[in-house]
């Protein structure tokens, strides 16, 4: 029932979201200066050429119809050809999507496993000098450039130490193809090469896209647990003499984790906005990268895929989250 | 309260960061050694160490890159402060009408609002400034058209929660407008969120900001943009380590000082949620509390 | 027999952002085995800082300690680690808000075991260990049982898979007293157990406590606000105004001949037949900034000048009051003399 209802509210919005977004792309990608005939006809193609090519892709079309016939499209699951690759737009998205999956997953994990014990350890311990260095630590960490601080990681790792690989995902052959995920193929493969590379690969990029959503963790956390720590429930148990220990690993990190995870959505947004930075200084094949690359090229055919995309995994993410949080919070979504 | 905020070292800290950042921008011509350097070549002198002939070294024009740094400021610091007025004069009003008044218009402008919070920000300001082609004016555009969301979904929240307060509705009863109600009594009830929300939301605006010039995307060459200058610096790595540092640290700090700001203004202005309650908070919130 | 609770002329008070908050003046204070004491006084004079106090759960690094001394169940709270392997065991604690104090993310069956686990009488004081039996476990969740039965909550072994938030006020505080009684406490502090319900709740919930903890020979220290309450089910009364101790009566004689200006004045301010309640006029002082000499004399009709320059030492057998000229005779006395 509960269930249902998060469900349901969230997919009644996320129809007119979507063409929302894609509307406004849209009429963005249709103002550019540049002719997008032109770019796809080429250099020297001549202006018959080019006004053929306007034809054949729709472009002499009014704006609301061209509009109108893309929605249709994307409806039956074409998002059209990328103007670059000359392959399905949906076809590029599918085939980077792992690799995104992949280093987002690991620096989700990355930023939860150092997060949450420092940011209950800051709670426990308000005002002491770790709380204070801490708070120096994820107030730098929200304010340094990424792709500032990706390069600092290259030009001392991998420039000067040589410890890790500059960019890229792996070195040599790819795993055998089972999930796309690099890591988990080559470890279901029995790939030790594979595997080495690949985690060697994706140390420096997990750790630049980490680094803010680990702050931010943090942050949440530490809140989250000084407001439980003084709470009534708190106070209670303390009284009846519950051990100290139990009082704090068990029912004030349940509430800590719980408050923050009603900010996962944040989090993940973090996430999803680093991931376009961080993948274009890594050289890292996901969809971040390829979406600065289409943007840079103005191949708007993918960046309205790619928009839609990132819309969608919004969306689901919200989602996901509202769930979660009916799942672990017994009070429920109220 | 100011006394409050003195106390705070890191609020105390963000403030003096940002003194510098604006003499640093008021001051460039006069405190740089080489200002003639934003525009000049000086190819013998290209890609030197930090040293006598430069605090931060060169750059490869040979371009002092202190100099350069302080004339970046200029830069950084007008078009944070355009972009992010802008995205106050259309979020707050905004925020405000869909807060004040019930019905489909409100549900239709928030919803118009939340299209933009559904892409990571800097994917929207990329496509933009990249539709409008690179110059500052197209960034500071793209920069407000993604931001003010923000704080049209601040003000709704703020406002809604107020619009069933006593006072508020006195003020309805007895024949105020409704324009009015809005700027004489919500909006100074509603300001602080709104300034603690604002220097937080440049420290967002400037990474952004540099970003697209990392990209390419802001102005273009030989503006001494900051982010651009980071990206011009990649070519010549490892071996003119120095030509991205200061840069980087000049975003750093910048963004650092408003963040540290936001934070400081917080605990004086909002007191729901003070970051370091007095000591007795805590007590008192759990066991003196709640008698009335 | 000795007491159980003695508290003796305890000085307390908090750090603060304002300067120091001087809350409890040479608090006195006892409880005898099986005595049901009432500490009755106005909202904001101390009571829940001396529950605390007495349970050794104040905050450490803002309460300062000015003197005095708590002893309970033979060992000094005030000392170091004061109160471990006390608390929870030989007191237990009744809070004053049953909504808040639960943990909402948790059954009320993991509340009650976790409880039992390591204050269930049944346990072995030379395990120190989180072990738990299984037959220990059985034994401890039929006594939850039981108990739930006690307090009279219908089907207890649903109220166990339940979450707080599905119990209502009156329920959830009768949780609590069963949680209180479980350990088989020699003392049950209750702080203001009735005030966040319902009044018809209120008396309902009163009764139970004072018949469960009479059955099992419990001793409890119940503060309220409320005079009526306290009339209820005390045994002793100790009144106390801006963190002083005023009086210390037994029920019959402090109702029929209150000697301390205040409680006289608090008797006043109770609704009764025939007679419309008077408040008394004035608030209870800050204790950033506390009257000297007797707390109560800017609000004191019989005040003079020594009120002002000496506090009041507490005197007297059995009935004992801490006033310069306290009233003689019945209610109604010359108040003003
Ligand atoms: N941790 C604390 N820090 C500072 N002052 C406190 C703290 N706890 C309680 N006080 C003050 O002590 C006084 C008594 O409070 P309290 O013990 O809660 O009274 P009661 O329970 O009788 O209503 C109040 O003035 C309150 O503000
Ligand atoms: S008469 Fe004096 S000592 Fe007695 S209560 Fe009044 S002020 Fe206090
Ligand atoms: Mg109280």
């Amino acid at each position: 029932m509960v269930w249902l209802n998060i469900v349901l509210n969230r997919l009644v919005w996320l129809v007119p979201t979507l063409l929302g977004l894609l509307a406004i792309v849209f009429v963005l990608s249709r103002v550019v200066p540049i002719d997008p005939a032109r770019l796809a006809a080429g250099d020297n193609a001549s202006p018959e050429q080019v006004a053929a090519v306007r034809h054949s892709l729709g472009f002499d079309r009014p704006l609301p119809e061209q509009f109108l016939r893309y929605v249709a499209a994307v409806a039956r699951g074409d998002f059209g050809t990328s103007l670059f690759t000359q392959q399905p737009i949906a076809d590029d998205l599918a085939a980077r999507l792992p690799a995104t999956l992949e280093l987002t997953l690991v620096a989700i994990v990355l930023a939860a496993a150092i997060g949450i014990p420092l940011g209950v350890v800051c709670g426990l311990r308000r005002n002491s000098w770790l709380d204070h260095v801490l708070r120096v630590v994820t107030v730098s960490g929200l304010a340094v450039a990424s792709f500032w601080f990706a390069m600092q990681l290259q030009f001392l790792f991998s420039m000067k130490l040589a410890w890790l690989p500059l960019s890229g995902q792996i070195e040599g052959f790819p795993p055998e193809h089972v999930t796309g995920l690099m890591i988990v193929d080559a470890l279901l493969t029995g790939d030790t090469e594979a595997l080495r590379s690949a985690v060697r690969h994706i140390v420096l990029p997990a750790i630049t896209l980490a680094l803010p959503a680990a702050a931010t963790v943090v942050r949440f956390t530490r809140n989250g647990v000084i407001g439980v720590i003084s709470s009534p429930s708190v106070a209670y148990q303390t009284a009846m003499g519950y051990p100290r220990r139990l009082i704090v690993w068990k029912y004030v990190l349940r509430m800590a984790v719980t408050a923050t995870v009603t900010q996962l959505g944040l989090i993940f947004g973090i996430l999803l906005a680093g991931a376009v930075v961080v993948e274009t200084v890594f050289d890292w094949p996901g969809i971040g990268a390829y979406a600065v690359r289409s943007i840079l090229q103005s191949d708007y055919n993918a960046i309205m895929g790619f928009t839609l995309w990132a819309g969608a995994i919004f969306v689901a993410v919200n989602l996901l989250v509202d769930l979660l949080q009916a799942a672990i919070d017994p009070r429920g979504a109220r | 309260m100011l006394r409050r905020f003195a106390r705070d070292r890191a609020a105390m800290l963000g403030a003096v960061l940002i003194g510098l950042l604006v003499l640093a921008a008021v001051f460039a011509p006069w405190l740089a050694p080489h200002p003639e350097d934003v525009w000049q070549f000086h190819t013998p002198r290209r890609l030197l160490p930090p040293g006598p002939g430069g605090l931060f070294g060169t750059d490869r024009m040979g371009g002092d890159v202190f100099s350069r740094i302080l004339f970046g400021a200029r830069i950084t610091l007008s078009l944070s402060v355009i972009a992010v007025g802008s995205a106050v004069l259309i979020g707050v009003p905004v925020g405000l009408v869909a807060g004040y008044f019930r019905g489909w218009f409100s549900d239709l402008l928030m919803r118009f609002a939340e299209i933009f919070l559904a892409v990571p920000q800097i994917v929207l300001a990329i496509a933009i400034a990249q539709t409008l082609g690179p110059s500052i004016q197209n960034v500071i555009l793209a920069l407000s058209i993604t931001y003010w969301p923000f704080w049209a979904r601040l003000v709704y929240a703020e406002t809604r929660s107020l619009r069933n307060e006593v006072f508020i509705e006195s003020a309805v009863a007895l024949g105020a407008s409704p324009l009015r109600v809005m700027v004489l009594h919500v909006l100074p009830n509603i300001a602080s969120p709104i300034i603690v929300r604002t220097s937080i939301g440049m420290g967002a605006t400037i990474l952004t900001a540099a970003t697209l010039g990392f990209l390419g995307l802001g102005a273009p060459p030989p503006t001494p943009e900051w982010g651009r200058m980071i990206a011009e610096s990649r070519e010549y790595l490892p071996d003119a380590w120095w030509y991205a540092l200061a840069p980087g640290m000049a975003i750093f700090l910048t963004v650092l000082g408003f963040n540290l700001l936001g934070d400081g203004l917080r605990d004086i202005l909002d007191p729901r949620t003070r970051r370091s309650a007095g000591q007795g908070g805590g007590g008192g919130g759990g066991g003196g509390g709640g008698d009335e | 027999m000795s007491d159980i609770l003695t508290v003796a002329d305890l000085t307390l008070g908090f750090r603060t952002e304002a300067g120091p908050a001087r809350v409890l003046d040479r608090v006195r204070l006892s409880v005898r085995p099986g005595e049901i004491v009432g500490l009755v006084g106005e909202s904001g004079c101390g009571k829940t800082t001396l529950a605390r106090a007495i349970l050794g759960t104040l905050p450490a690094e803002a309460t300062q300690v000015g003197g005095g001394r708590i002893e309970l169940a033979g060992s000094d709270m005030l000392g170091p680690g004061g109160g471990r392997g006390v608390r929870g065991r030989a007191v237990t604690f009744i809070p004053q808000d049953p909504f808040a104090s639960f943990n909402p993310l948790f059954r009320i069956g993991t509340q009650i075991m976790d409880l039992m686990r390591w204050n269930s009488p049944r346990r072995d004081p030379a395990v120190r260990t989180g072990w738990y039996s299984p037959a220990r476990r059985r034994a401890d969740r039929a006594a939850a049982i039981a108990m739930l039965e006690a307090v009279q909550l219908p089907q207890p072994a649903r109220i166990l898979r339940k979450y707080p938030h599905e119990l209502s006020g009156g329920q959830r505080q009768r949780v609590m007293i069963a949680m209180a009684l479980l350990p088989e406490p020699r003392l049950v502090i209750a702080d203001e157990p009735t005030t966040a319900l319902d009044v018809t709740v209120q008396a309902q919930i009163l009764g139970l406590l004072r018949r469960l903890a009479v059955d099992r020979g419990v001793a409890v220290l119940f503060t309220t606000h409320d005079l009526g309450a306290a009339w209820e089910i005390c045994d002793r009364v100790v009144v106390m105004y801006a963190g002083q101790t005023a009086e210390i009566a037994p029920r019959e004689g402090f109702f029929a001949a209150p000697r301390h200006p205040y409680t006289h004045l608090l008797l006043r301010s109770l609704p009764e037949e025939g007679r419309d309640p008077v408040g008394i006029p004035g608030s209870v002082p800050s204790p950033l900034r506390p009257p000297p000499g007797c707390r109560f004399h800017p609000r004191c009709p019989r005040a003079s000048q020594v009120c002002t320059e000496q506090a009041p030492p507490l005197l007297g057998e059995g009935h004992l009051t801490a006033c310069h000229h306290p009233v003689g005779g019945a209610l109604g006395d010359t108040l003003d003399g």
